[in-house]
């Protein structure tokens, strides 16, 4: 239905256009900023608050549980920057939205120098949609005419004795806004990750709502707490924000323990001789990369890796390994076992029960869902799949190329009886990108 | 308890009348109710338990924001009603004290506000006086409301347990002295954005709504927390699958480590580190060839070999899990002995982290107390008269000392398996029984070829598989017995080249 977004040529792909526009958005708002009319010396004093409070929102990022990074301190300071109007009782200030989204690149650009500095990645794309989703939220409430010819920002004299309509607008205006940065971004993971756009668009929304929430409610605050307490506002509404920070980076933190873990799991069998050099590690990551192609959600994706990372993890029991670690070369019924005894470890823990169903399944052959109507799981077949070509290939580096055209003839000849048809078509997707990444360097 | 609870409540009552005299009833009905629903709400969606010790108490910061925003009566009216709801309290005594409790807390609240000054919401303030006649009274109805808890729980602790007072205090107020700051801010946002901001009841929402979220990423945190310490249970688990005779030891040692923390004054931190290392101790055994580990007729040298590179193993194990970057040397070393003839390293006394010593009494200890095929499972008074004989050569004197205080403190139930276990498990060597592991050494010693050149096809034979009638586990070390290892002989010479 919708052009699909993964077949763009590479140069066009959103992740890489993205920060192009936002590069002529912020230079068109320098431009019409000093174009402007003076402003007022206090205009200068309130807007480099703002600056400085936004670089150093940038400087504290956090990376969300999913692994996308994001800083709610610069984007709730930059919402409320958009909608400034009243600083202090009989004070307003004069700037329009050029000022607003040329001060708004300036903190986010000085907050991304340290990194730069330390040499981390700054991921522009995402940089990128925070900025783009301040100009738009600084465009509707102070340009978009809603009522008279008179904007969101002029609005708000008439409401002095109810003023929680402005502060509903307010929060409606940085909701729209986020929107704006969800889809800015569901377009840039869907085409670096090779996902379906809705599919981003809707893991985008369901992981930001929460903290979404917070944001656009501190965008609010700050902005109308401005009006009796100047702009010392900005600081102090922040903290309950900061609040929501920590927490978030705690939860994302013992995700990232979580996720330690379960590699140091994975590599087990590898200890105990049971299996390849990095396995696991190569099974899961062209899982993970074929469950993207086909569609399937954040959270299904983080139980298919930790599936495809424990998939072996049955080989503990076993007496004396098999040769080369190689499941797909034994007799069916020990894969079997070795699926079960796998599945059975897991279960223990009682709180991976996802992955323990994935693992029970992984080595039946896919015509059990034709012959006996069977219900495999996707992830099951995935991994099924991906297990087979790294067996096939493994970390070969002499005549990589030779073993791996064998590896999928060798998989066709199993195609509809063994593995299915359209996982095996992602996979040879998958290793086409792979190939086109690698040749031309 | 009673009469406290009498008293608490007239004081309350008192507190609320005087309340009504000096600044009369709550003009703004609307007020109350937003408050008393919200009040009412953050009581009803409590949770339990948030876990990892983080309670939020989102009546705090109403009833703090009551005692400017509606006064004395007004606050006590909301506390009052909102804890009465609480479905925590189990009795109506303890219903009755948190309802009183609560109603004092709000009253005074409200008294004290006026009388140190707080300055009228209805009269235009500059940003300067909200901060100094809004903000800093405030924080001093803040402090006053905390202490108000503090001092009426200690009364009651004391009545009803016998709890001194003091200590309670002090516990209390480094608990939930810097939570009550935070109150006292978000409340002080709260008011602003109600009173001067104009924004009235809606503010709630704004100030609540990033709250929230972070309650819910706390709760998500606890979760998931929990998870991963399951996970990591996994981990264990997937070893003893390979080693069925040693199901359960990787947990019953956590346990015995962490009570032997406690005499030895370790830190929280290095009580968490040695925890986790006591699990995770033996996970290395993955490693090891699963033959040595279930029913080795034989065991030579080279069989040794693999089987002391397990505590490495271990450690490359989990070496890239960043939250056990302080367990790895424990595991590392938990088979040093304190006379320097352990392995891998061959550390000695003080060298040896005392993460390591802890879990290589805790280990010996275990293994003694669990039934073998050629022995039944020692006593635990047994066990340790075995432990302290080798105090100072194998253990940290300390350490073992710990372990006899323990034993005071704790019942210690031994492992018993049945007759089919046994039988199955004949032949099986336990690695960590400091006697079985002695006669191996033993056994080899008294081969030819046991001088430094030791190769693996040099068998020694194990204990089960040619039962000792005068070998009893109890007689083991005593100095008569011909087959004891002598003290001086080094493990390398053992081990092969």
């Amino acid at each position: 239905v919708i052009p699909s977004l993964r077949d763009l040529p590479s140069t066009l792909r959103l992740h890489r256009v993205l920060p192009v526009v936002s590069i002529a958005v912020a230079v068109g708002a320098v431009a019409a900023a000093v174009a402007s009319p003076q402003l007022p010396a206090k205009d200068w004093g309130i807007l480099s608050v703002f600056a400085v409070v936004i670089a150093v929102g940038e400087v504290n990022r956090i990376v969300l549980p999913g692994g996308r990074e994001t800083a709610p301190m610069s984007l709730a300071a930059g919402y409320a920057l958009a909608m400034t109007w009243d600083v202090g009782l009989d004070y307003k200030v004069s700037f329009g939205a050029g000022v607003v989204v040329a001060t708004t690149s300036v903190g986010m650009l000085a907050g991304a120098v340290p990194a730069l500095v330390r040499r981390s990645p700054v991921r522009a794309d995402d940089l990128a949609a925070r900025f783009l989703s301040v100009a738009v939220a600084a465009l509707l409430f102070r340009h978009l005419s809603v009522w008279n010819g008179e904007p969101l920002l002029t609005l708000q004299d008439d409401w002095v004795t109810t003023r929680w309509v402005t502060a509903i607008s307010m929060v409606l205006v940085s909701g729209i806004a986020l929107l704006v940065q969800s889809f800015c971004v569901a377009m840039a993971t869907a085409s670096r990750d090779h996902r379906p756009f809705w599919r981003s668009l809707v893991d985008e929304v369901r992981q930001g709502a929460g903290l979404g929430a917070a944001l656009a409610a501190s965008g609010t605050l700050i902005a109308l707490a401005e009006w009796p307490m100047g702009i010392v506002a900005l600081p102090v509404f922040l903290i309950p924000l900061v609040l929501t920070q920590f927490a978030i980076r705690r939860f994302a933190g013992i995700r990232e323990t979580y996720g330690q873990t379960i590699r140091a799991l994975s590599r087990l069998t590898e200890i105990g001789g049971y299996t390849r050099h990095d396995h696991p590690a190569r099974v899961a990551a062209l899982s993970v990369a074929m469950g993207r192609d086909l569609g399937m959600s954040d959270r299904d994706t983080l139980d298919l890796e930790y599936a495809a990372l424990l998939h072996d993890i049955g080989q503990v029991a076993l007496r004396e390994p098999i040769p080369d670690g190689a499941t797909m070369m034994a007799a069916p019924a020990d894969q079997d076992r070795i699926a079960r005894d796998g599945a059975g470890i897991v279960r223990q823990t009682n709180v991976l029960d996802n992955v323990a169903v994935i693992l029970e399944s992984q080595a039946k052959p896919f015509r059990h869902v034709r012959e006996l109507g069977e219900d495999l799981p996707l992830a099951s077949r995935i991994i099924k799949v991906a297990n087979a070509y790294d067996d096939l290939v493994g970390e070969a580096r002499t005549r990589r190329a030779r073993k791996q055209a064998a590896a999928i003839e060798r998989i066709h000849l199993g195609l509809g009886y063994e593995y299915d048809p359209r996982v095996v078509e992602a996979l040879i997707r998958v290793l086409d990108r792979r190939a086109a990444v690698v040749v031309p360097g | 308890v009673p009469l406290y609870i009498a008293a608490t409540c007239l004081a309350a009552l008192a507190a609320v009348t005087l309340g009504w005299f000096r600044e009369g009833l709550p003009g703004d009905p609307v007020a109350v109710v937003t408050l008393l629903v919200l009040g009412l709400l953050s009581i009803l969606l409590r949770e339990r338990d948030v876990g990892s010790n983080i309670t939020f108490s989102f009546l705090s910061i109403i009833t703090i924001s009551s005692a400017v925003l509606i006064g004395p009566v007004g606050s006590a009216v909301v506390g009052a009603v909102s804890m009465a709801f609480d479905r925590s309290s189990r009795t109506a005594a303890a219903r009755i004290f948190n309802a009183s409790m609560v109603a004092l807390q709000g009253a005074a609240g409200g008294l004290i506000y006026t009388a140190v000054g707080g300055a009228d919401l209805h009269d235009e303030l500059s940003p300067g006086a909200l901060l100094m006649r809004v903000g800093l009274p405030l924080m001093v109805v803040d402090v006053a409301q905390m202490l108000i808890n503090a001092l009426l729980l200690a009364g009651i602790v004391r009545l009803s347990w016998g709890v001194p007072p003091r200590r309670f205090l002090v516990q209390m107020i480094t608990n939930s002295g810097v939570a009550y700051i935070g109150y006292g801010v978000i409340g002080f946002l709260f008011v602003i954005l109600w009173g001067p901001a104009e924004v009235g009841a809606f503010s709630a929402v704004l100030i609540l709504a990033p709250l929230f979220v972070a309650r819910w990423a706390f709760v998500q945190y606890g979760d998931e927390q929990r998870a991963h310490e399951r996970t990591l249970s996994a981990l264990v688990t997937a070893v003893e699958t390979k080693d069925p005779y040693a199901a359960g030891h990787s947990s019953r040692i956590a346990q015995l480590a962490e009570w032997m923390a406690e005499p030895l004054s370790m830190g929280a931190q290095e009580v968490q580190d040695l925890r986790f290392a006591a699990m995770l101790h033996d996970v290395g055994k993955v490693g090891v060839p699963t033959r040595l580990l279930r029913r080795p007729r034989t065991f030579g040298a080279g069989d040794v070999e693999s089987l002391t590179r397990h505590p490495a193993l271990g450690v490359a194990a989990v070496r890239d899990i960043e939250f056990l970057s302080g367990s790895l040397e424990g595991i590392r070393h938990h088979h040093e002995r304190w006379d320097g003839l352990g392995y891998p390293d061959s550390l000695a006394g003080e060298e040896i982290p005392l993460i390591s010593r802890v879990i290589a009494v805790a280990d010996a200890f275990d293994a003694l107390t669990t039934d073998r095929a050629e022995r039944p499972a020692l006593s635990p008074d047994q066990a340790l008269k075995q432990i302290e004989q080798r105090r100072g050569r194998q253990f940290d004197p300390h350490v073992v000392a710990a372990l006899a205080t323990v034993l005071e403190r704790h019942e210690w139930a031994v492992t018993t398996a049945t007759e089919e276990e046994l039988e199955n498990s004949r032949g099986y060597l336990d690695h960590d029984d400091p006697i079985a592991w002695e006669r191996v050494w033993t056994r080899m010693a008294a081969l030819p070829s046991a001088n430094g050149t030791v190769n693996g096809t040099a068998n020694g034979t194990l204990p089960g598989a040619e039962p000792d009638p005068h070998d009893a586990p109890t007689r083991a070390s005593e100095p008569s017995e011909p087959t004891r290892i002598p003290e001086d002989r080094p493990v390398e010479q053992v081990r092969s080249p």
